[in-house]
């Protein structure tokens, strides 16, 4: 304290240090937003909810359908099948055009140009390229059964009750 | 300066922060992590753990397209349990919706329910209300006074109106959403409603309003879609206290208690114009069936006339007026109806009590003519006066009261429903700058074109100077000194003439309009300042009533007691007060220009 000569380098490299600290400070707030934002603008590329019905859905308890049971249903996109105590989910959306394909003896069949399809929704004919798909089946909480249209499984995978 | 940089730069990364995490880390999300841990805990089998183990939070919805417009419910994504029976007993919002016998759902013999209305298809605001898009509690649940549809019977929105709060929660109200399907009179389900039904024609609501399909009032406003344009807190507001929503308002106040409030509350929000459970062609088959159904035909019609008394009971006529023991403490007490009034003159009133009472405030009813036939001839044969014993003083407490007050101060009970106002018995100075034989005679005869009736038949002549005895001594405590010697016409010397007329209204526009309005109705801009209130000059029963040389005393020389000035005083002379008489004559001429 007594000699400005001395105390003044020190002051400099006082002043050095705070500057430096206070760069790091502003360069570490702007890149922490940027790196958010950036974050957050791919995130919200995907919607989190969309319009339309929900893919994950309770269709009813399994004693509603009795063995045998081949139902449409149409707002769902998907026939359910019980064979015995097993049950399987098909979609009934075409895989050549997006037409609703309908449940038929052999099979399922499409109005618009003819595809065909067998009980486990393999193409039978027509311009079809794939077969159907089959969508998960689980056991909801209440008792009603739950299906997943985002969850495609094996075809001819059944779930068991 | 580098300082300034860097706070800035750190309170952007703060924001930027504060922002990404109310959009990356939800509360449902955290309501949803909880639900699987604790699902997992309670799931029996392995198939169950391995299903919930794939699942992430996420939104969850139902999108209900049966119930009028689309709805989106979100709501499950926090109450991702709503289904679930093993959180029966858990803490909101991880509580499974409880199993009721009363929504249908029935209890099979393993124990296990089966809903009635299942979530799947029904949603949640179908029922709830509330936003259902909402992803934060308070959006969704409408705890802000802005959101339009708060839960029902669960959030109540208005924060000034604390003393009506505890009353607009409860389960009742949720029965306003059962009755947009179940709309039958006496469902099971929906007591409240029922209870609100049966109150709307006890209390004659009906009236005055019109509910779709149930009334026909004309009156008041049409409450057909009053659910869907207002809220519950509104509603129970408006009913028992029409004024403090609507200044001008003349719904009487119905002395209600407040479970009595909150039937008609669940009633009216209930009434949303809609019926989700029918087509429009089959309203559009109920309404031509009602257009086209026909009366009961002359012998009905004979049989009613005979059931007057019962017609009134029915129809509720002592929700408001006075009968015998009943009273609705609104309207005129009418059990002396025969003696005060003729046939002719009860039916007019009937069909349209304006026409002989013009700022009347009851409802025109639509009944049919052998209905009100009835009730006049059974209101025209009620002629039994009052006691001869009874004092002024007894009197006045048995039928003068009622308007004109227990202290004579012209509040009555009734009193705030009457236009004109009832006279204030205690304004000295004017019941003593007007001679005796002008308070008897309006005792006697009445005060045509008001609710004051002739009572001469009901009271006798001494009993009628008792009264004023009375009124004398108990209010006006003042004697009358003696009558000044004032030059009045006993005729109006300016002949009737067009020109006469134009002259009048110019100088009524002039000087009077202030007051009486410029279209002399009595409701001229400084008329809402001054008691009692300046007459209506357009109530043409009133007007004719009033001889040329009283309304020359009243102009010339003014009302003492009241705010009208003596205009002798203000330049106005004799010529002038004929032409404002014509000109207000000529106003209450029938088949005028």
């Amino acid at each position: 304290m007594d000699n400005h000569g001395t105390h003044k380098p020190a002051e400099q490299e006082d002043a050095g240090g705070r500057r430096r600290v206070l760069t790091f400070l502003s360069a570490f707030g702007l890149i922490g937003s940027a790196v958010l934002s950036a974050f957050s603008n791919f995130v919200f590329i995907k919607p989190r909810a969309t319009y339309g019905q929900p893919s994950r859905f309770h269709v009813g308890k399994p004693d509603d359908f009795p063995s045998g049971t081949k139902l449409a249903l149409e707002d769902r996109r998907i026939c359910l099948v019980r064979d015995g105590n097993q049950f399987a989910a098909v979609s009934t959306t075409c895989t050549h055009l997006g037409c609703i394909v309908s449940p038929s003896d052999t099979g399922y069949s499409c109005p618009c140009h003819g595809s065909r399809y067998d009980q486990d929704g393999n193409v039978t004919g027509g311009p079809a390229p794939k077969p159907l798909a089959w969508y998960k089946i689980s056991m909801a909480p209440n008792g009603e059964l739950e299906v997943d249209k985002d969850q495609e499984i094996e075809p001819g995978t059944y779930f068991n009750v | 300066m580098r300082l300034a940089l860097a706070i800035a730069s750190l309170l952007i990364l703060v924001v930027h922060g504060s922002v990404f995490y109310q959009q990356f880390f939800h509360r449902w999300e955290r309501h949803q992590t909880a639900y699987f841990d604790q699902a997992k805990s309670l799931s029996k089998n392995d198939r169950e753990r391995a299903a919930l183990n794939e699942r992430s939070p996420r939104i969850e919805q139902t999108i209900v397209t049966q119930f009028g417009e689309q709805r989106v419910d979100r709501c499950i994504t926090c109450h991702v349990a709503a289904d679930d029976p093993r959180f029966a007993g858990h803490a909101q919002p991880l509580k499974s919706h409880p199993y009721l016998v009363s929504l249908g759902d029935k209890k099979k013999e393993n124990g296990s329910w089966e809903r009635r209305h299942k979530y799947a298809d029904f949603g949640c605001t179908v029922c709830h209300e509330g936003q259902g898009r909402g992803l934060q509690a308070q959006y969704a649940h409408g705890d802000d006074h802005y959101w339009p549809e708060p839960m029902l019977g669960f959030i109540t929105q208005e924060p000034w109106k604390k003393e009506y709060l505890p009353y607009l929660k409860g389960k009742e109200y949720l029965e306003v959403s059962c009755a947009q399907c179940h709309t039958e009179e006496n469902f099971a389900g929906t007591p409240t409603i029922a209870k609100g039904r049966q109150l709307f024609f006890a209390n004659n609501c009906y009236g005055c309003h019109k509910v779709e399909g149930i009334s026909d009032g004309t009156l008041g406003p049409d409450l057909s879609e009053a659910g869907h344009k207002f809220k519950i807190d509104y509603l129970w507001d408006s009913i028992v206290d029409p004024r403090s929503n609507a200044a001008n308002s003349f719904m009487p106040k119905f002395n209600l208690k407040p479970d009595e409030v909150k039937a008609l509350v669940v009633f009216l929000k209930s009434r949303k114009g809609i019926n989700f459970a029918e087509t429009g062609l089959e309203r559009y088959k109920t309404r031509l069936a009602e257009a086209t159904k026909t009366e009961g035909g002359p012998a009905a019609a004979a049989k009613e006339i005979s059931g007057g008394a019962e017609l009134i009971d029915r129809f509720a006529c002592t929700a408001c007026h006075k009968l015998d023991g009943k009273d609705g403490g609104i309207a005129p007490d009418i059990s002396y109806a025969g003696l005060m009034r003729d046939e002719k003159w009860i039916g007019d009133h009937f069909r349209d009590p304006r026409a002989v009472i013009p700022d009347s405030i009851m409802p025109t009813f639509r009944f049919t003519d052998a209905q009100f036939q009835a009730m006049t001839v059974y209101l025209a044969g009620r002629k039994t006066p009052v006691a001869a014993t009874l004092t002024g003083k007894e009197l006045y407490k048995e039928v003068c009261a009622r308007c004109h007050g227990e202290k004579g101060d012209g509040l009555g009970p009734i009193a705030i429903y009457l236009d004109p106002s009832p006279r204030e018995l205690t304004k000295t100075a004017f019941m003593t700058s007007k001679p005796r034989d002008r308070f008897k005679k309006s005792i006697a005869e009445g005060v045509a074109g008001t609710s004051m009736p002739p009572w001469a038949k009901v009271m006798s002549d001494g009993q009628i100077d008792s009264l004023l005895d009375y009124i004398d001594t108990a209010f006006v405590k003042s004697k009358r000194p003696a009558p000044k010697d004032r030059k009045l016409p006993e005729t109006n010397p300016v002949a009737m003439s067009k020109e006469s007329v134009q002259r009048g209204e110019g100088i009524f526009v002039a000087r009077c309009g202030g007051c009486h309005g410029r279209k002399g109705d009595g409701k001229g801009p400084n008329s809402l300042d001054i008691l009692p209130r300046p007459r209506n000059l357009r109530n043409t029963q009133f007007v004719n009533s009033v001889n040329d040389r009283r309304m020359f005393d009243s102009i010339l020389y003014g009302v003492q007691g009241t705010a009208m000035p003596p205009w002798i005083d203000y330049g106005l002379n004799q010529n002038d007060v004929g032409d404002v008489v014509n000109f207000i004559r000529s106003m209450n001429k029938k088949g005028r220009e």
